[in-house]
């Protein structure tokens, strides 16, 4: 019998999961009154203690594993034990601070990666080309569906070559420049030749060694002596509790029982600031999107689309869904992506502007169903402030709050609401809006007219080995989903952690993973 | 006379339990119709958003969704019968390995709950009825009549507030995590918060009735007869009163520990408490149909057993149901 994997079950019954990472659920975020107060700059770090991280949003289906996530802790037991590559830094821009030493794009069709020496994995085995190579085939192998696997498509991994120790070739099998966004993934982490998922050992190069774990409850890691990074990591233990409920977490917190947390809600920002403990608010790129399905009535109708975009009321919709943390969005995505087309003009609320493109499109009262679920925080409450402020243009907007959305339904509304996490532009393009995407939800690009060479430009884009040339492809892209695109994005959301008051080194960072992605792995941070 | 009686509480007892068996089945049927063979297609359902073709198939076979209805509810029944519950889709491990710890944890709450809940409401609504109007009466009744009106997760709330995070903050821990691989008694300290949450939720309910019971019995003909009697006021109480007072209360003590089987999910939830409240929970959640099946089974065989003891109990003390049996 074939057991069904855990991700494939639980990708789709909890929808919290898009290939590429955990979106950050975007109710939770920041706001420009509750600064974080962090501990960066305060002393030097001190070596000892046992961290203890609640999280929520774990369960019975937690795993560990270098490659894969399915739950929220499970992304912090992955980052505390394995590596990537390269890195992104807090403002979400490439370093080659991690493994690799460089990662050169030969050719449009050609990489090589350079491995920074003497890395010891925690079994004390040396790091070398090998492991790299058996990291991108266990990744690259379809049945094992581990998270990275969408973004391999255009890698050759038959073909990787050991060109020697400490040096990899990596061939593409089409030209794609987003490689080195993919290495700095943090679900594309190098693992040892042979390596297998929990419950086989869990050998890492990362600060933390995996003491013991049990699903839905907590998992404890035992500081490396041998980590590569001189002086780092400073806990003695990190200890990472499952929490099915974020009363029960701030109450933790506040007790003392836990020494930070994850997704405060923002409600709560006062109260844990008031006891002297700390709120990390993050400005990550998270969204949820209001899609219309280009191809469907009456979204089939460029007017209505340009019309609905018009009814938002951007920073209503900001203070209301998400309390003020955040900030607001242009319906294009990516905005960390240097990529980003910051000259194209903020949209604003402009009812007489849509009234009139509705009355020419002949759909002056229009009504129409919007659907929605509970799949990340926010997404109802999305569905019902639009609703609220498109009745202001007598667009009636029904709002369906349907449980079992992810099941029958997804991907073939005509509108509906879904969420994503930080992505570069062009790794967001291949995972939501082109016509072989997993997660196309607006059936972009056009199949004729306007738009229609929106593909071509994407396979353009990819070959481009220079920045400057790739940067101007990009912004045409945007151009034409900003006039004609399918969807409504009207703010970026962010990340809410709690931490307590002789926690150290936490600053706001805009990746996608929470507590400045687990304090990098729980070796930049410390107890004062 | 004492053929019948003992035969007759032994024969009620199997009659009962034959009930109970009855009863249970029909559950297992309820239960059965609910989460497997309701029209539709429950793979579907569980897996969503990532269904593929051969993942839908995979579960299909796994939860036997391809064979009749009747032939799915054989192989699930016997698999039950044989302390074989499935595996969960969850974590990919038996329900029982799963559950059991899971059952243990809460079960100890539960029980512990019942040892400081019962005696204690027995004494306050004894008291009561027999300072009835006076100052402790008074008093205890409205007290009570307040704590029986709020929620159970305002009440631990409260709490919290009191005794962990704010008031006398770090007195008490405000969440009890049991240590995957320790026990619940050797975490005692963790236990103090959500067993007074739960005495709280029981207390008043049983502490009113058995208030209510003792004044009635109080004033019957046979309590005044042992008075005028001479009998040491203790004695008419204890040996008197008492066990007729008790015999109602029973059935109240046994709807409330049925009660605590399931109201415990909220203190579970607030407390962060790994038992079967959170299990679930979280097993509705995942669509975790096996889980979701076995806990519906096991909620309803509490209720049953619990309601047999109550009878039984009841009986016991009281020798007019014994006799008419």
């Amino acid at each position: 019998m074939t057991d069904v994997s855990r991700r494939q079950l639980f990708a789709g019954a909890a929808g919290l999961v898009v290939a590429g990472g955990l979106a950050s659920a975007c109710g939770t975020s920041s706001s420009p009154s509750a600064t974080s107060t962090t501990g960066g700059a305060a002393g030097t770090p001190k070596r000892g203690g046992n961290f203890r991280l609640g999280v929520t949003g774990g369960g019975s289906k937690d795993i560990m594993d270098g490659q894969n996530i399915i739950t929220k802790p499970d992304q912090a037991r992955l980052v505390s034990a394995f590596e990537t590559l390269l890195l992104f830094n807090e403002n979400y821009q490439l370093t080659n601070d991690g493994l690799a030493e460089s990662v050169t794009q030969d050719s449009p069709t050609h990489y090589t990666i350079r491995l920074r020496k003497g890395i010891e994995f925690q079994n004390g085995k040396t790091m070398t080309a090998d492991d790299v190579i058996y990291s991108f085939q266990r990744i690259g192998t379809k049945k094992f569906g581990l998270t990275g696997y969408a973004a391999t498509a255009t890698m050759d991994i038959a073909g990787m070559k050991k060109l020697d120790q400490y040096t990899v070739g990596l061939p593409l099998l089409s030209a794609d420049s987003t490689i080195p966004q993919t290495l700095a993934s943090y679900t594309f982490c190098m693992v040892p030749v042979g390596y297998q998922g929990y419950p086989h050992p869990q050998i890492g190069t990362g600060a933390y060694k995996l003491k013991s774990f049990t699903p839905g409850q907590q998992s404890i890691h035992e500081r490396n002596p041998n980590y590569w990074r001189t002086g780092e990591p400073y806990f003695d233990t990190v200890t990472i509790i499952d929490f099915s409920d974020s009363t029960a977490q701030v109450n933790a917190l506040l007790g003392g029982q836990i020494d930070a947390m994850t997704d405060l809600p923002p409600s709560q920002v006062k109260v844990v600031q008031a006891r002297g403990m700390g709120a990390l608010v993050s400005k990550t790129g998270g969204w949820l999107p209001i899609c219309m399905a280009i191809d469907l009535p009456p979204f089939d109708d460029v007017r209505v689309r340009q019309a609905m975009r018009l009814l938002v009321d951007r920073p209503g919709m900001l203070e209301q869904v998400a309390s003020g943390y955040g900030f607001i969005g242009n319906d294009l995505y990516a905005p960390f992506d240097p990529g980003y087309d910051h000259t194209l003009p903020q949209r604003t609320q402009d009812i007489a502007g849509a009234k009139a493109l509705l009355k020419a499109a002949g759909k002056s009262s229009l009504s129409v169903d919007l659907h929605t679920t509970d799949g990340a925080a926010g997404m109802v409450e999305t569905a019902t402030v639009f609703a609220n402020q498109a009745s202001a243009a007598g667009v009636k907007i029904n709002v369906i709050n349907d449980p079992n959305f992810y099941g029958n339904q997804y991907l073939k509304l005509a509108f509906s609401i879904d969420f994503w996490g930080t992505r570069s532009y062009l790794n967001q393009v291949q995972q939501g809006s082109l016509p072989n995407s997993p997660y196309n939800e607006t059936h972009w690009p056009p199949k004729s007219g306007t738009g229609s060479n929106f593909e071509s430009l994407y396979t353009q884009a990819l070959a481009s080995t220079d920045a400057a040339t790739r940067i101007q492809i990009e912004h045409e892209m945007q151009q034409i989903e900003y006039n004609n695109g399918g969807y409504i994005i009207p703010f970026f959301g962010g990340l809410i952690d709690g931490y307590a008051a002789n926690v150290k080194g936490l600053k706001p960072s805009k990746g996608t993973l929470n507590l400045d992605s687990f304090g990098h792995g729980f070796r930049t941070i410390w107890f004062s | 006379m004492r053929r019948i009686a003992s035969g007759g509480v032994s024969g009620f007892i199997v009659r009962r339990l034959l009930l109970g068996v009855l009863v249970l089945f029909l559950v297992s049927v309820v239960v059965f119709a609910a989460t497997q063979a309701l029209p539709g297609d429950p793979a579907l359902a569980i897996l969503g958003r990532s269904a593929t073709p051969q993942s839908l198939a995979a579960l299909r076979r796994q939860l036997h969704l391809d064979q009749p209805v009747l032939s799915q509810y054989w192989s699930w029944i016997a698999g039950l019968l044989h302390g074989n519950l499935g595996k969960s889709l969850a974590a990919q491990e038996p329900v029982t390995t799963l559950l059991g710890p899971k059952l243990v944890n809460s079960g100890v709450l539960v029980l512990i709950s019942a040892v400081v809940s019962i005696p204690l409401s027995i004494a306050i609504g004894s008291w009561a009825a027999l300072k009835r109007e006076k100052i402790f009466d008074q008093t205890s009744s409205s007290l009570l009549l307040v704590l029986a009106a709020l929620p159970e997760f305002v009440v631990a709330v409260v709490l919290v507030i009191l005794f962990a995070t704010t008031v006398f903050r770090g007195f008490l821990p405000a969440i009890s995590s049991i240590p995957p691989g320790s026990r619940p008694w050797n975490n005692w300290v963790a236990l103090v918060l959500p067993t007074i949450t739960l005495v709280i939720a029981v207390a008043p309910y049983v502490a009113r009735i058995m208030r209510a019971s003792m004044i009635e019995v109080l004033e019957s003909d046979y309590v005044e007869m042992a008075r005028l009697k001479g009998l040491p006021e203790r004695t008419v109480l204890v040996r008197h009163a008492l066990p007729n007072a008790l015999g109602p209360v029973f059935q109240v003590i046994a709807l409330n520990l049925a009660y605590l089987a399931g109201g415990i999910i909220v203190v579970e939830y607030v407390f962060n408490y790994a038992g079967i409240g959170s299990a679930i929970q979280e097993a509705v959640i995942n669509h975790d149909l096996p889980v979701v099946q076995a806990l519906a089974m096991l909620i309803a065989a509490v209720y049953v057993v619990l309601n047999l003891l109550a009878d039984v109990a009841t009986i016991l003390v009281t020798p007019r149901l014994r006799t008419r049996l």
